[in-house]
């Protein structure tokens, strides 16, 4: 919210001596700030204009060396003269002129220096409209009217010397949403006196309830409803002043009347709205709830359907405002409107919340209401108001207003005691400073035993807020307000002492940090996606849905929409981490980073409904990986084996370092997802559970993307590896026999996998053939299509003895023969 | 006569040996003087022909110079070699300027570094981590944390809707109810993750991070809150910086405080050299979270008997605190998963 210092300053002394705030703002902005109303900014109109003053020509002489300038001699007050050369032709001896004198910085950064023009001295310059930013089109310099006071900052002149504060107001502060409200918050703090902003009302003649028949029949809704008559008004401009005061705000000016209720409502925060009082059909106010369907229009154009349950006011046959939010087009004041029906109520929150939420409405007006206005501030702002038309629009106010209050509200006493301050704040708090406060906060404190705050010793008091002050409702509520009075800077800091053991971690967290530390240990980078995504993107990447959840992984065919996403590019959520990884390959492919090998943890969200219709959304733990190009820092290289036995090993290390002993790799071929390659992609099955997949990325998915490196994808539900035991680690003693190796090379068909031909080795040889390992397979060369030669390495050792050639030979032959029984294959 | 072509042999030999240019030339010296078809074992075949007289002396003569030979094929073979193994090791010199071997490093992302981190330095002062779900039930995310419904504090923050009863989370508060839910006090709990506000712009992502933590004890105080903030403050920064507390409010905590810290980048000075501060605008503080003691109703809700058992409260946004750490200047670089970013936080 905009506050104007000038504005502030009719209601309390802010140039007080023992702080001018206008000379320092920051001060008041600091203290301001640190009473929980913080000030985002300052802005000081008069900056732009210092050094710059009203000033008068004494004397104007030809310059001795150029025809087209002059040199003044120009007054400043005080006996100040200055010798300025001037290039214009509209001045003469006796005019009254702006004068920037050096030091000055005009608008576009324009510095004013002493200079010499054509050899003659210069200390300043006069200055057009132009020059001072006040107009973009200006002839010759600005020449002021003859009352204009020699000497007088020009800011002050024109009006520019007011500082504004922009003000951040928390949704509790609602009794600070207004020029006087804060005038009242600055007493408190300084302890200076506040004036209430109201004159005596003249009244007129005539009654208001002979011009309208008010009928309040939704007092839960609205407690308390005033209204008055104005006649004779004249609809029109506003009056410099009030349009000033509006405007230094960021309000634009309407009329007259308009600019009246704007104007009390920033001023004592009070929404205020007038009645054309001749629209009224029947002559008649009726507050009350619309009936369902009743179509209404805003004075904006907006049409609405009401459901029944928005609070209205009605003439005799139809809404004309949706009450504390926005007037209706039929009723509104215009030119022609010369008798106002003037309201001032108090409307509850929840009324006007619930109803400017629904229609998406939001008004200075229902911004106010929301956050809880002061019914007690209801007549002080209808005569305000009253008494200004009367001024400025030159009405004639009737009598006998209305003031519709069956119940007046009360608050309720809070109870609070010194210990309680004291045991919340960590300090020792006084009584008399408690007491202080209470009373410049508008509190009544009443002391009382200790047992009726509910502590036991100590002063204690019931205290009563004021009606403002709706925050105030419990005693920790009365703790913040001494706190922030007190000044949290004097709460001294202290460690707690611990009371208990602390407790373990969630051992997902354990985990998942397990995990990043292990995969960034293998040279992988953390990627980190949006928990939403495109719904077009993901459904058209992941494909056919059946094929994602045969790897174990969940999928649903209608992912968890945003009823109000941003945009469409993050609508729902997503079910998968693909779309995410895949499109980081995409991003990096084309920003000249051809090799990356990223991993991502996060969750797939999914919806449930119960049988009897309840909807939950649980969500399942993953983690993706998107590997893609070659690592060209390796300058010494073979052919690298593909990309996806890269992933494969940093999957199998992963497994192996959270305490995985077996897991297997099962091909996936036809029944792959989509997106992957069906010759290049394998499940991952722990305990005989699917739990996810590896796979090169489809060549046309990449195709689509035009992404030409390599790229593999993997996906494996963290469910599984978060509920691994400890791995236990313990020590095996070391085998100190010699190992022997011996070396096959098969020719094998193509489509047999060779971890089925290892299994099979591993089966036929016993214990003693501690390890089996492939260390190269080709095809060509001499090799008919479809086949390809793989070569073992058989590492065969005993426990406890030395083996003997002949032994080992044998079980070579073992494995030969029932490798090529078993495969029809023979060596080659 | 003997004796002349002994010594003309070994004068041959000794040349021979001398000037043999590889191991290999030496050896078939050897075997042309000193084998057993060589120059020597001829000579040999004639001592039948010297009187018994002249043999003693002859095979003296014949032993000494085998044995200077010897000595000499000794000399040079070992010159030899040393000259093989020199050029060997010349041939196998490398241009230890290239690239190492090892493969590109792996990093962990920021936001991850971040709240190991904080985690780290809150696990000292008892606190254990809790996490939960994303999409949560409009008690937890607002009303269990004294939200009512249509009150204005919900407008604070732009919160996206699943449906009536479900949002995306706004903050990690709903972790808290969760825990005192399940949990008996005393509690010290950091509840970490994702959070979602509908809001996107230079400084807002509509996805970003939080952790917060709560005390549960039988006396808590603004006293306890203000130092084991400072002492996070202190630890996670590294530097003696203080920390300032402004009243704020948040509907969950009474009082409500804004958590400010001196600026990590200036020192608090507000300029670097005669340049401002960029990370505090010249203020030198920067807002890092906010904290409170918790609103009693909040603990009603939960369960937690008030007030034989308080709370306190604190929160900080987890990219705010890797922008001010890192000196990260645009909220983007987050979620691109550029890996030239990336690579950048491999600690």
């Amino acid at each position: 919210m905009k506050i104007s210092l000038r504005w502030l300053s009719d209601y309390i002394d802010l140039s007080h001596p023992s702080c001018d705030y206008f000379a320092k703002p920051a001060e008041l902005a600091a203290m301001l700030t640190a009473a929980g109303l913080e000030v985002e900014s300052i802005e000081n109109l008069a900056k732009q204009f210092e050094h710059v003053v009203v000033g008068t020509i004494l004397k104007k002489d030809q310059h001795p060396g150029a025809d087209r300038l002059t040199v003044c001699q120009v007054s400043t007050g005080e006996g100040k003269v200055h010798q300025i050369v001037c290039g214009a032709k509209n001045h003469n001896a006796g005019d009254n002129v702006v004068v920037a004198l050096p030091g000055a910085v005009l608008p576009g950064n324009f510095a004013i220096k002493h200079s010499k023009i054509r050899g003659v001295e210069s200390g300043g310059m006069l200055c057009s409209e132009t020059e001072l930013g006040l107009k973009t089109e200006s002839d010759g310099i600005l020449i002021l009217p003859k009352e204009a006071p020699v000497g007088q900052p020009f800011a002050k002149y024109m009006g520019f010397d007011d500082i504004l504060l922009e003000l951040k107001v928390t949704p509790n502060r609602a009794d600070c949403l207004s020029h006087f409200g804060l005038a009242r918050e600055i007493a408190t703090l300084t302890g200076r006196e506040v004036k209430f902003p109201i004159e005596t009302l003249v009244e007129d003649g005539g009654s208001t309830r002979d011009q309208m028949k008010v009928d309040l029949r939704a007092s839960d809704m609205c407690p308390r409803y005033m209204g008055r008559g104005v006649v004779g008004v004249k609809v029109g401009p506003s009056p410099a002043w009030l349009k000033k005061r509006l405007e230094s705000v960021g309000v634009n000016s309407i009329n007259n009347v308009v600019d009246i209720t704007n104007f009390v409502m920033l001023e004592v925060g009070q929404p205020l709205h007038a009645f054309d009082a001749a629209k009224l059909r029947g002559r008649q106010i009726i507050i009350d709830r619309a009936p369902a369907g009743e179509k209404f229009t805003t004075l904006d154009g907006t049409e609405l359907t009401l459901g029944g349950d928005e609070l209205t006011i009605r003439d005799s046959e139809r809404a004309v405002v949706l009450a504390g939010i926005i007037g209706g087009a039929n009723s509104g004041v215009d030119e022609s409107t010369t008798e106002l029906f003037i309201e001032a109520a108090y409307f509850t929150p929840s009324a006007v919340r619930r109803t400017a939420r629904k229609f998406g409405i939001e008004t200075d007006s229902s911004y106010r209401y929301t956050r809880g206005t002061n019914p007690e501030a209801v007549p002080l702002a209808l005569n305000r108001a009253a008494q200004l038309v009367r001024e400025i629009a030159g009405g004639k106010v009737m009598g006998s207003s209305y003031d519709l209050y069956p119940n007046a509200i009360k608050r309720e006493p809070i109870a609070i005691s010194l210990q309680t301050l004291s045991d919340r704040l960590g300090i020792q708090a006084k009584a008399d400073e408690f007491e202080m406060w209470m009373k410049r906060l508008g509190c009544e404190a009443t002391p009382v035993s200790p047992s009726a705050s509910g502590s036991a010793s100590g002063p204690a008091w019931s205290v009563l807020p004021p009606l403002f002050r709706w925050d105030l409702t419990v005693d920790v509520d009365l703790v913040e307000e001494f706190a922030r009075l007190h000044g949290y800077q004097h709460i001294p800091e202290t460690i707690p002492p611990l009371a208990a053991a602390p407790s373990v971690h969630d051992t997902s967290f354990v985990v998942e940090s397990k995990i990043r530390r292990l995969l960034q240990g293998a040279g992988c980078l953390q990627a980190l996606n949006y928990a939403f995504v495109s719904k077009a993107f993901q459904d058209s990447l992941l494909g056919s849905l059946d094929r994602v959840s045969a790897v174990g992984l969940r999928t649903q065919n209608e992912a968890v929409a945003l009823m109000n996403p941003l945009n469409e590019e993050i609508g729902v959520m997503r079910t998968s981490l693909m779309p995410g990884l895949v499109k980081n390959v995409v991003y990096n492919s084309r920003h000249g980073n051809p090799f990356g090998r990223l991993f991502e943890l996060g969750f797939g969200h999914f919806s449930d409904t119960s049988p009897e219709g309840k909807k939950s959304y649980p969500q399942e733990g993953r983690l993706g990986f998107a590997f893609w190009g070659n690592d060209e820092s390796l300058w010494s290289k073979g052919e690298p084996a593909p990309l996806i036995f890269t992933l494969k090993g940093t999957v199998e290390t992963l497994l192996r370092e959270l305490g995985f002993k077996k897991w297997k790799w099962v091909p996936l071929t036809k029944d792959a997802p989509e997106f992957l390659h069906p010759g290049q992609s394998a499940a991952l099955q722990l305990e005989g559970k699917s739990m996810g997949f590896i796979g090169t990325l489809h060549p046309s998915v990449a195709g689509e993307h035009k992404i030409r490196e390599s790229v593999a994808v993997g996906e494996l539900a963290l469910e599984k590896l978060v509920a691994v035991k400890d791995r236990g680690l313990s020590y095996q003693p070391l085998v100190r026999m010699p190992a022997v190796d011996r070396d096959l090379a098969f020719v094998l068909p193509r489509e047999l996998a060779v971890g089925d031909v290892e299994t099979e080795m591993r089966k036929s040889a016993g214990e003693l053939l501690r390890d089996v390992r492939v260390f190269d397979v080709f095809e060509g060369k001499d090799l008919a299509a479809g086949q390809r030669s793989v070569a073992f390495r058989l590492v065969f050792q005993a426990k406890d003895a030395t083996l003997e050639d002949a032994q080992i030979n044998e079980l070579r032959d073992k494995v030969v023969k029932s490798v090529s029984e078993k495969f029809k294959v023979s060596l080659r | 006569m003997l004796k002349e072509k002994i010594e003309e042999i070994r004068a041959q030999a000794e040349a021979a040996f001398k000037a043999a240019p590889s191991a290999k030339d030496l050896y078939d010296a050897k075997v042309q003087f000193l084998g057993k078809q060589g120059s020597f074992s001829s000579i040999m075949k004639e001592m039948g022909k010297l009187s018994a007289e002249e043999k003693p002396a002859f095979g003296k003569l014949v032993n000494e110079v085998k044995q200077a030979l010897e000595a000499v094929y000794a000399d040079r073979e070992t010159a030899l070699k040393g000259q093989e193994l020199a050029s060997q090791l010349q041939a196998e010199a490398l241009d230890l300027s290239l690239p190492s071997a090892t493969a590109a490093p792996g990093a962990r992302h920021p936001v991850a570094l971040v709240i190991e981190e904080i985690s780290g330095i809150l696990s000292r002062l008892g606190y254990s981590i809790r996490t939960g779900p994303l999409i949560e039930s409009d008690r937890y995310n607002f009303e269990g944390l004294n939200f009512p419904p249509d009150h204005p504090a919900r407008d604070m923050q732009d919160t996206f809707y699943i449906d009536k009863e479900h949002v995306l989370r706004t903050h990690t508060s709903p972790i808290q109810i969760r825990t005192m839910e399940l949990e008996r006090p005393p509690l010290r709990v950091v509840g970490v993750g994702p959070v979602f506000r509908a809001d996107s712009d230079i400084s807002h992502s509509p996805n970003f991070h939080q952790i917060e933590g709560l005390c549960v004890d039988r006396r808590v105080s603004m006293a306890d809150l203000k130092g084991t903030i400072s002492f996070f403050v202190r630890e996670y920064f590294g530097k003696d910086l203080k920390t300032r507390f402004r009243p704020s409010f948040f509907p969950f905590t009474e009082p409500s405080a804004e958590v400010d810290c001196q600026c990590p980048i200036c020192s608090g000075k507000g300029v670097i050299g005669s340049q401002d501060c960029r990370m505090c605008k010249a203020s030198g503080w920067i807002e890092i979270g906010g904290s409170g003691l918790v609103h009693p109703n909040v603990l009603k809700l939960a369960g937690v008997q008030y007030p034989e058992w308080q709370g306190f409260a604190f929160g900080f946004g987890i990219e705010r605190m890797a922008i001010i750490k890192y000196g990260i200047d645009d909220i983007r670089l987050f979620n691109e998963n550029d890996v030239r970013f990336l690579r950048q936080f491999s600690l």
